[in-house]
């Protein structure tokens, strides 16, 4: 096809794959995957930061009487109580919380290895390109759960090490998008002509190069963000979660030992799960929107 | 075949299965906090046991004599003794990799097919409302844990209708012929299968979905349309074989998430394969058994990207050549 | 009998919330065993008009006004099926082989016959192979290397191969789009020259789409030029770019400056130094000429009022007002 059609098509989006301009998020809003996304995320950031400040239940103290053990859900206990006789609402308020710390952390650190290794990578190119490639690659084929469990199994399950190690096990992707997209902004023009009149590396690549993989970084913090919060629903449900910080995945585990599906405890397992399931999908869905409105030719031109 | 690629591509296995072999020994037997240095470290010894821990590890050696000894063990197939099985490692593994094989095996045969035809049917309608309902299912299929999916599986038609196994690999004391017993199994194969591939055949489509698109507007594909060839031809012969690129280096690093998969739903529907041996030895802090698993996964995902960057040149002429 | 009949075509894009009109009321007509070149800068219409004529229009290009007549047969409102029955066998297309238009992923050989068998169901696949075999030797493709992937074809190359291609079924027009962009010199006017030579000897009907005016004087009768979706002079490629002690014969200011360009190096965009600034923003209406803004010889009526197309000679048109005033 000639370039006089893909001209006239591609004309919305053109200015939006490499530069830095608010216009991205104006076009995830208007996207309507993208503006459910934004709104279910609002939704879930109201409702675990200001819910347990609007419902002040007792979420630690223990049953009373036997009866009060995996209660159905009911006036004073919206979503029903654990085995322990808790109240799951509450447990549900406050582990939200502790997944989306855990996904946050372990993101940034994903985010600033990837994109610092994929930066530096694409900009010197030559052997140090080579040497930081042949790394990234091998972790890349790691098979990525298996290690973190490895790693969470060996080094201990506090929320801090969580996040370190699912943070420090997700980075690669980002580091090989970051990397080959720098490595065409590297021969833009202007980035040739600033070198040639003498800007240092570290200007160049923080003023010139930085900018205009922003998006980039930022279509690819929001998968990571969800493979993380994933990641430790995965590690929690396995029993490696921290077992003083309940998250979404702690109470899956709990609820899956005790015995609360056999025993037909729905609200248990629903309750977190459901949770999850809703906070991955606003992220996957803000990132699919953002994936659409940098690429495009993805939305299908015919 | 281009033998330079072929050999280019071997050296990188190679390579690999190296480094990998290599960090398996740092994770487990150097690093602060590794198994063998906590045991060494342990104060719940006296002095006999250190002694002879200290030299069923090799401890006393140095650091490159006791990498040797390792290499040379992984090389004789001694992957050490099981603390919890009381059994060397690679018994405990043997009797558990054939279950995960069947297990992933069938859901990925089956994934790959739902996935790349589901793929297909979205983008050869891009942004209908197939597509979108395509998509939305996919996403959030993709958005939910392994493991949760397998308990609301596990719900659905275990607890509330009874229509399936939902532990297990057989029933116990069950008496019947083989083929019985083959009906059994895959009776008790098919919600933990499923389980992998809802969660798998989303990815899938995605992935496939995507590469779709971005063949579809290319200009070979005007040229098809230019020529008459009936739209299922331009989407199936056309498009397709050159999504399957992109879709086959996919699928490598895939594999690597599927047997993440396996171990949550083989925990969850306590399917005995290695996802469960996992995480029971994570559970009992059998590290030698840890260790094992892990090394054979690393080694399933490499051989698989070998696989795939071999199958890459089969497809695609360019890569042949050059 | 003419092969080809536009009129008052009219194509628009969707996009976001607006629209652009990327064609505007075109009307033009192709003889048989005619060749008619159109010239214009990227973003005139010209591809959009070619993709047009079999249907081939991006989802988000619709037709909202005009004829389109082929054979006698008028195309617009017709299903897929049936359009597929008429694509390669009525019109058929030689795109930038150069580029990507043809299959990475098969070869050469099966391209050209799955045309054949998909129009002729009945050739038997012998006879079609030894039909794709006669089209390869035809444009000076060895046949013995039928058998190759497009990548292992020079530029050239391919596009002889996309020519043998789109000759597969005899068809009754031939719209070749940019065949020479991106070739190197010698390549083009291979090309050119082939294209000028299959035309006598099979007696095709060519409309050929090119930025180059040079490409065009070489193969082809007539002119169109197009600006900004509309159509601004025609006539016989003799008269349009005659040139002769400085004195030229075309009559629209838009044509004399690109007679005044130059394909640049890599042939992918004309460096035209009578022309400054860019073609209007389609996606809102234009009064007056739209060439207005950047014609050395703009008046004042020229950015109020749309010119009418006047004769010039018989044959020759353009839509000025200078003609208009020298008209009168």
């Amino acid at each position: 096809m000639n370039d006089d059609v893909l001209r006239v098509e591609g004309r919305e989006g053109e200015t939006a794959p490499s530069s830095n301009r608010p216009g991205v998020w104006r076009e995830v809003w208007r996207d309507t995957m993208g503006r459910v996304g934004i709104l279910t995320l609002l939704g879930i950031l109201v409702t675990i930061f200001l819910g347990p400040v609007i419902f002040p239940f007792d979420g630690q103290s223990f049953g009373a009487s036997a009866t009060s053990i995996l209660q159905a859900p009911t006036g004073s206990h919206w979503m029903g109580t654990t085995e322990l006789g808790q109240d799951v609402f509450r447990q549900f308020l406050l582990g939200g919380r502790i997944s989306l710390y855990v996904g946050v952390s372990a993101t940034v650190i994903a985010m600033v290895l990837g994109a610092g290794l994929g930066l530096v990578s694409g900009y010197y190119a030559g052997w140090r390109d080579t040497v930081l490639m042949r790394i990234t690659d091998f972790f890349l084929v790691l098979p990525t759960l298996p290690l973190i469990i490895v790693l969470a199994a060996l080094f201990g399950q506090s929320i801090l090490i969580t996040s370190l190690v699912i943070g420090l096990t997700s980075w690669p992707q980002t580091a090989r998008i970051i990397r080959s997209q720098v490595l065409s902004l590297r021969e833009r023009p202007l980035v040739m002509r600033v070198r040639s009149l003498g800007a240092g590396d570290w200007r160049i690549m923080s003023r010139h190069i930085l900018p205009n993989v922003t998006p980039l970084i930022f279509a690819n913090l929001v998968l990571v963000l969800s493979g993380s919060i994933l990641a430790q629903a995965a590690l929690a449900f396995l029993g490696l979660g921290d077992p003083v910080q309940v998250s979404w995945g702690t109470m899956l585990h709990n609820a899956f030992n005790s015995g609360a599906m056999s025993s037909g405890a729905w609200w248990y397992t629903l309750t977190p799960g459901v949770g999850i399931v809703i906070m991955v999908l606003a992220f996957s869905l803000i990132g699919h929107a953002l994936d659409r409105v940098m690429n495009p030719l993805r939305r299908g031109a015919r | 075949m281009n033998a330079r690629y072929f050999v280019r591509k071997l050296s990188t296995l190679v390579v690999t299965l190296f480094l990998t072999v290599s960090f398996n020994f740092l994770l487990f037997h150097v690093l602060p906090g590794s198994p063998v240095q906590l045991l060494a470290r342990s104060g719940h010894y006296d002095a006999a046991a250190k002694a002879s821990l200290t030299k069923l590890f090799g401890l006393n050696h140095g650091l490159l004599t006791q990498y040797f000894i390792y290499l040379k063990n992984m090389v004789q197939g001694d992957l050490g003794f099981s603390y919890t099985y009381r059994k060397p490692v690679t018994t405990v593994l043997g009797a558990a990799v054939g279950n995960t094989v069947l297990l992933v095996g069938t859901a990925t045969a089956i994934t790959v097919f739902i996935g790349i035809w589901l793929g297909v049917k979205a983008a050869s309608r891009a942004n209908s409302l197939t597509d979108t309902a395509i998509t939305v299912t996919s996403l959030t299929l993709w958005s939910m844990p392994d493991f949760f999916t397998g308990m609301i599986l596990i719900f659905a038609a275990g607890v509330w209708t009874h229509v399936l196994p939902i532990s297990g690999i057989e029933t116990p004391g069950l008496t019947v012929g083989w083929l019985g017993h083959l009906l059994d199994i895959a009776k008790h194969l098919i919600l933990p299968a499923l389980t992998l591939m809802l969660v798998n055949a989303a990815e899938f489509s995605l992935i496939t979905r995507n590469a779709m698109v971005d063949v579809m507007v290319d200009d070979y594909m005007v040229t098809a349309r230019a020529k008459g060839v009936a739209k299922k031809v331009i989407v199936w012969h056309h498009a397709l074989r050159n999504a399957l690129l992109p879709i086959v280096t996919a699928t490598a690093l895939y594999v690597g998430m599927v047997l993440g998969g396996a171990i949550q739903v083989e925990t969850v529907f306590s399917w005995p394969g290695m996802g469960l041996l996992i995480y029971n030895s994570v559970e009992q802090r059998d590290y030698p058994v840890l260790e094992g698993c892990f090394l054979l996964f690393a080694i399933a995902v490499i051989a698989t990207n070998f696989i795939s960057d071999i199958l890459y040149q089969v497809l695609d002429a360019r890569v042949r050549n050059n | 009998m003419s092969v080809l009949r536009i009129s008052d075509l009219t194509i628009d894009y969707r996009l976001g919330e607006g629209s652009v009109r990327a064609v505007d009321h075109v009307s033009l007509e192709i003889e048989a065993g005619e060749a008619v070149g159109i010239v214009g800068e990227s973003g005139c219409g010209k591809t959009t008009l070619g993709l047009s004529v079999p249907l081939l229009l991006p989802t988000n290009a619709s037709i909202s006004d005009g004829q389109i007549v082929l054979n006698g047969e008028s195309l617009i409102g017709r299903s897929e099926e049936e359009m597929n029955h008429l694509r390669w066998k009525s019109v058929a297309f030689v795109f930038q082989g150069a580029m990507n238009a043809l299959n990475p992923v098969h070869r050469i050989d099966k391209q050209i016959l799955e045309a054949i068998q998909t129009h002729e169901p009945e050739t038997s696949k012998d006879d079609a192979q030894a039909r794709v075999l006669e089209l390869i030797e035809l444009v000076g493709i060895s046949p013995s290397r039928a058998k190759s992937y497009p990548h292992e074809f020079s530029g050239g190359m391919r596009q002889r191969a996309m020519i043998a291609m789109s000759l597969a079924c005899r068809p009754s027009l031939l719209i070749a789009d940019e065949p020479t962009t991106a070739l190197d010199v010698i390549s083009q006017a291979q090309i050119l020259a082939l294209l000028g030579e299959l035309r006598r000897q099979e007696n095709l009907s060519l409309v050929m789409i090119s930025h180059d005016l040079s490409a065009i004087k070489k193969v082809c009768d007539r002119i169109v030029v197009m600006y900004a979706g509309v159509i601004v002079e025609s006539g016989p490629t003799d008269t349009v770019l005659r040139r002769k002690n400085g004195v030229v014969t075309a009559a629209h200011p838009y044509t004399k400056a690109l007679m005044g360009a130059h394909p640049d190096l890599s042939g992918e965009r004309i460096l035209a130094p009578g022309l400054v600034g860019n073609p209007p923003d389609l996606s809102k209406p234009i009064t007056g000429c739209r060439f207005a803004a950047r014609c050395p010889e703009a008046m004042e009526v020229c950015r109020t009022q749309t010119p009418p197309t006047v004769t010039i000679t018989p044959g020759h048109s353009a839509a000025c007002h200078l003609a208009v005033r020298s008209a009168s």
